[in-house]
């Protein structure tokens, strides 16, 4: 066996499931959500229609005219705002926490490493649970809040895009510690003593040297923040209630109750084009930064 | 065609060599880089045979062609009139050490000497056998549990060595396996890798870019350059008789001035002084190759060229003297100390410097 | 006088340090906390007791669905992992026409967002008349854990000194020999670590089982969602710390065992 074919060989199977289960399905998406629906919400597989693309934007009144439905648009900017204010926060949490972090002592680097990972195994499921617990009326925070005086009723943080806000912080946060962390360990020290040599205090070396060194990591954060951020289902699900669904929770709804799947697609897609968009234009820059002298 | 003999250092027959190249051809990045161009090379039995040449000039790849690591585009290997085109490593009859001695860090020094042989199904006792008397061959009794980690660069390539030699190849192939040791321990393996050349009788081919080394060392030397190679020949051949200006500059030091032909075996320098040859050469326009200790110094007004001392470096040894003769022409000349340090002479004095003719090559420029 | 080490710290980033890792683990902890109240309530506390343990253990459902998530992250894992490493050692050495083409497909399924691979694979099995069950989570877990598992042997093998297979290749060792005597050793912690992962993400997945799993072949996670839809119980609490418990204990024995073998 020669070894271009073994190499194939090998590769065969890892080729084989993403094509056949990730890209192939991606097509059967596109080709569902230009279907018609059917009877019981699901696809009938021969009629094709741009009917799911339209509902996103319009719905047909009573006379059968199309009008501006903004409520799907809405969901989809409420979505973009939420996964990208869960980037801010979790960009200035995880900033000085990656930066304290990455000057410990080399021994316990290695621990805060495992400890800040364990909460990011932890059961996505579980760990949004647990914010449930806290924020409900009659929950942890609110008894503690009225004990000690601080609110008089119901603090009703539960079931708003607030809560949400926070059950997608705290998803993402280990996220965005990681890469920040890794770009400043491996940052070489001697030039941070460079800058201090030059009459940098601590202040001017970090935002001339440091942050502008841990760009890298930075970026890589905030991508492994918004895009999954953007598809987030738990955390909307879980906290946010009925008025703050996210693109992913309306998704799910035309695979549920809703039942209408060639618009379910419709949206998948849409939200894929999202974040491949968002990719590509990442990938783009970093490709021109790269080629720039 | 009497070059191409020569470039095979005179091998006749090619039925006893222990390797046979024939029109080696390789080449990497799609074609832009021609690691080994057409290369023919014929390696006696029984030799300790040196690849050498300077950074990128196609020895180690000629080494990876003989031990199938790499494919060759065209041309053929043989080794003892066996036909190596297309097997994999594990069915050549050679082994090889490498330069990071590659020993497998998982394994104990008996292990890994005994990987060849586990791999080719010998039995036990045999194997056992085996281990035992390469251990003592490389002189490393006591260290059969440890683990590479536990052990010193020189030990761990001493392993790489006997872990090669027991499957008592026809031909071990050797990577710059000294690169990496401090200079003590690089002289004594030196000894050490030709006196276990000599005792086993297996043809070493031994890659380098270091000169002293390749002539310590080696029964024969091929010099390469830039995927060819230039010369192949002792190591007094290269040395006396250069067969080109780059083997002449990378081979020791060398005086290379400028002439032309006034005669069969004469000619003019840049000054005008006229130099005698004892051999022709080619072509009006050469480039005649001096070596620094083939000059005589002696006193000026005289016969011999004059000169006058710019610069003595004193070594302890030798003195090397940096003349510069009439009409500014330079040269370096390399006199022992016989007389100790007192006699040596300073910048300043008059000299005159006398060539033989047989110390004169001549190259194309 | 300021000492030379001062100069390494932040003021302030300490702090926001504390605090978010306080951040991190307190909720954890207030629900492992409450998973030993004694009482009825979620939040308020009566006292200690293993009381909605014993209620989880009862729970033939629920120990159903520790089985069958147990089973598809057991399979979802060898199955991964071996994959991942077959493609590893594919992708090794040499570049070739289309490596970073395969790179970029093979990473593909941790960059779709998750509820949009779940649909995929819905449509998939529908269109294809699949039934839904144990079958379709195991592929579906299949598809991520190939890449997770993928990058530590990748790492690990990338490490390893590329003329130690060649030496076994000089030594007389096939490929197969050169594989199992050689390099599987010297790269299995970082398989072991990529098993670790594969297993841990596979538990703990909860959008593709929800869209892929059929009745009779729910997960521990999508139970536990259907629990907190239908009204809370305490014993969501439980069982949620009985899954926090046993990934940190996975986690550890990663973490300790990647020590030992630096």
């Amino acid at each position: 066996m020669t070894a271009g074919l073994r190499r194939w060989g090998l590769l065969a199977p890892s080729l084989a499931i993403v094509g056949l289960f990730v890209v192939a399905p991606l097509g059967i998406i596109a080709f569902v959500s230009t279907l018609d629906r059917g009877p019981q919400g699901t696809v009938v597989w021969d009629r094709h229609s741009l009917d799911a693309y339209a509902q996103f934007l319009f719905e047909r009144d009573l006379m059968g005219r199309l009008t501006l439905n903004t409520d799907y648009l809405r969901i989809f900017g409420r979505s973009i705002l939420l996964a990208a204010l869960t980037t801010v926060l979790t960009l200035l949490m995880g900033f000085p926490t990656a930066l304290w972090m990455a000057f410990q002592p080399p021994r316990r680097r290695g621990l805060l490493v495992f400890v800040v990972t364990v909460p990011f195994w932890t059961n996505l499921l579980v760990r949004n649970f647990s914010w449930i617990l806290l924020l409900r009326d009659g929950g942890v925070i609110d008894a503690a809040l009225r004990r000690l005086g601080l609110t008089s009723g119901p603090i009703e943080v539960l079931y708003t895009p607030f809560a949400t806000a926070i059950g997608l912080t705290y998803s993402f946060l280990p996220y965005m510690i990681l890469p920040i962390y890794v770009s400043l360990e491996k940052l070489d020290r001697r030039l941070i003593e460079a800058a201090f040599d030059l009459g940098a205090d601590r202040w001017r070396a970090l935002t001339r040297v440091i942050l502008p060194l841990a760009m890298p990591g930075v970026v890589a954060g905030a991508i492994l923040v918004f895009v999954p951020g953007l598809g987030a289902f738990i955390s909307p699900e879980l906290l946010g209630g009925a008025k703050s669904m996210m693109i992913g929770n309306l998704i799910q709804e035309q695979f549920g109750q809703s039942r209408n799947w060639p618009f379910g697609a419709a949206l998948a897609f849409v939200l894929l084009a999202l974040v491949l968009l968002a990719l590509g234009l990442h990938a783009l820059r970093f490709r021109r930064e790269r080629a720039s002298p | 065609m009497l070059d191409a003999v020569t470039a095979a250092g005179g091998v006749a027959a090619t039925t006893d060599a222990a390797v046979d190249c024939r029109a080696l051809t390789k080449s990497f990045a799609a074609g832009t880089v021609r690691a080994v161009d057409d290369v023919s090379l014929a390696i006696r039995s029984n030799e300790f045979f040196t690849l050498l040449g300077p950074s990128g000039c196609g020895k180690t790849t000629m080494l990876r062609l003989i031990a199938g690591f790499e494919t060759q585009d065209s041309g053929s290997v043989f080794v003892h009139g066996q036909k190596l085109d297309g097997l994999p490593p594990y069915r050549r009859p050679v082994n090889t050490v490498f330069q990071s001695y590659a020993v497998f860090p998982h394994l104990t020094v008996e292990e890994n000497i005994a990987f060849g042989l586990e791999m080719q199904r010998r039995p036990r006792p045999e194997i056992a056998a085996r281990v035992a008397e390469m251990m003592a061959l490389v002189k490393l009794e006591g260290l059969e549990k440890r683990k590479p980690g536990q052990l010193s660069g020189g030990q761990q390539q001493r392993v790489a060595l006997a872990r090669a030699l027991a499957n008592q190849p026809r031909v071990l192939l050797l990577d710059e396996p000294l690169a990496a040791l401090d200079l003590k321990l690089r002289t004594e393996m030196q000894l050490e890798l030709k006196r276990l050349q000599a005792q086993t009788g297996i043809t070493f081919v031994f890659v380098t870019h270091d000169q002293h080394e390749a002539m310590t060392m080696s029964d024969r030397i091929a010099v390469m350059r830039a995927g060819k190679v230039l010369q192949v020949g002792t190591s007094a051949d290269i040395y006396d008789r250069p067969a080109s200006l780059f083997v002449a500059d990378f081979i020791g030091d060398t005086n290379l001035l400028e002439a032309t032909r006034i005669g069969a075996r004469r000619f003019r320098l840049a000054n005008g002084v006229e130099l005698d040859a004892a051999e022709e050469g080619a072509g009006d326009k050469v480039m005649l190759a001096v070596r620094p200790e083939r000059g005589v110094l002696v006193a000026p007004g005289g016969e011999g060229l004059p000169g006058i001392v710019e610069q003595a470096v004193y070594v302890g040894a030798d003195t090397t003297y940096h003349l510069r003769l009439a009409g500014g022409l330079r040269l370096r000349l390399r006199d022992q100390n016989r007389d100790g340090s007192a006699a040596r002479r300073a910048p300043g004095d008059a000299v005159a410097v006398l060539i033989a003719p047989a110390a004169v090559r001549v190259l194309a420029p | 006088m300021k000492r030379a080490g001062d100069l390494w710290h932040f003021p302030g980033a300490r702090a926001v340090a504390l605090a978010v890792l306080f951040f991190l683990y307190m909720p954890i902890v207030t629900l492992v906390a409450m998973s030993f109240n004694s009482g009825d309530s979620l939040t308020i506390w009566s006292g200690i007791g293993l009381r909605w343990y014993g209620v989880v253990l009862d729970n033939d459902d629920m120990l159903r669905a520790i089985r069958n998530s147990l089973a598809i992250a057991t399979v979802a894992t060898v199955a991964g992992t071996t994959i991942a490493t077959m493609a590893a050692l594919a992708l090794a050495r040499g570049s070739f026409r289309g490596k970073r083409a395969i790179q970029a497909l093979l990473g593909l399924p941790l960059v779709v967002p998750e509820i949009v691979a779940a649909i995929a694979l819905l449509l998939l099995f529908v269109l294809v008349g699949f039934r839904l069950g144990i079958v379709s989570v195991m592929v579906a877990h299949t598809t991520f854990t190939i890449p997770l598992a993928f990058l530590p042997i990748r790492a690990r093998l990338a490490d390893m000194d590329p003329s130690l297979a060649e030496a076994a290749a000089d030594l007389y060792a096939n490929e197969w020999q050169s594989f199992r005597r050689v390099i599987l050793p010297l790269i299995w912690p970082g398989i072991a670590a990529g098993a670790m992962l594969a297993f841990i993400a596979s538990l703990g997945d909860f959008v593709l089982a929800f869209f892929v799993s059929g009745p009779g072949s729910t997960t521990l996670p999508v139970y536990i969602f259907g629990m907190i839809r239908m009204g809370i119980t305490p014993t969501v609490n439980a069982i949620s710390t009985m899954l926090i418990l046993a990934s940190v204990a996975l986690l550890s024995l990663s973490y300790l065992l990647g020590r030992r073998f630096r």
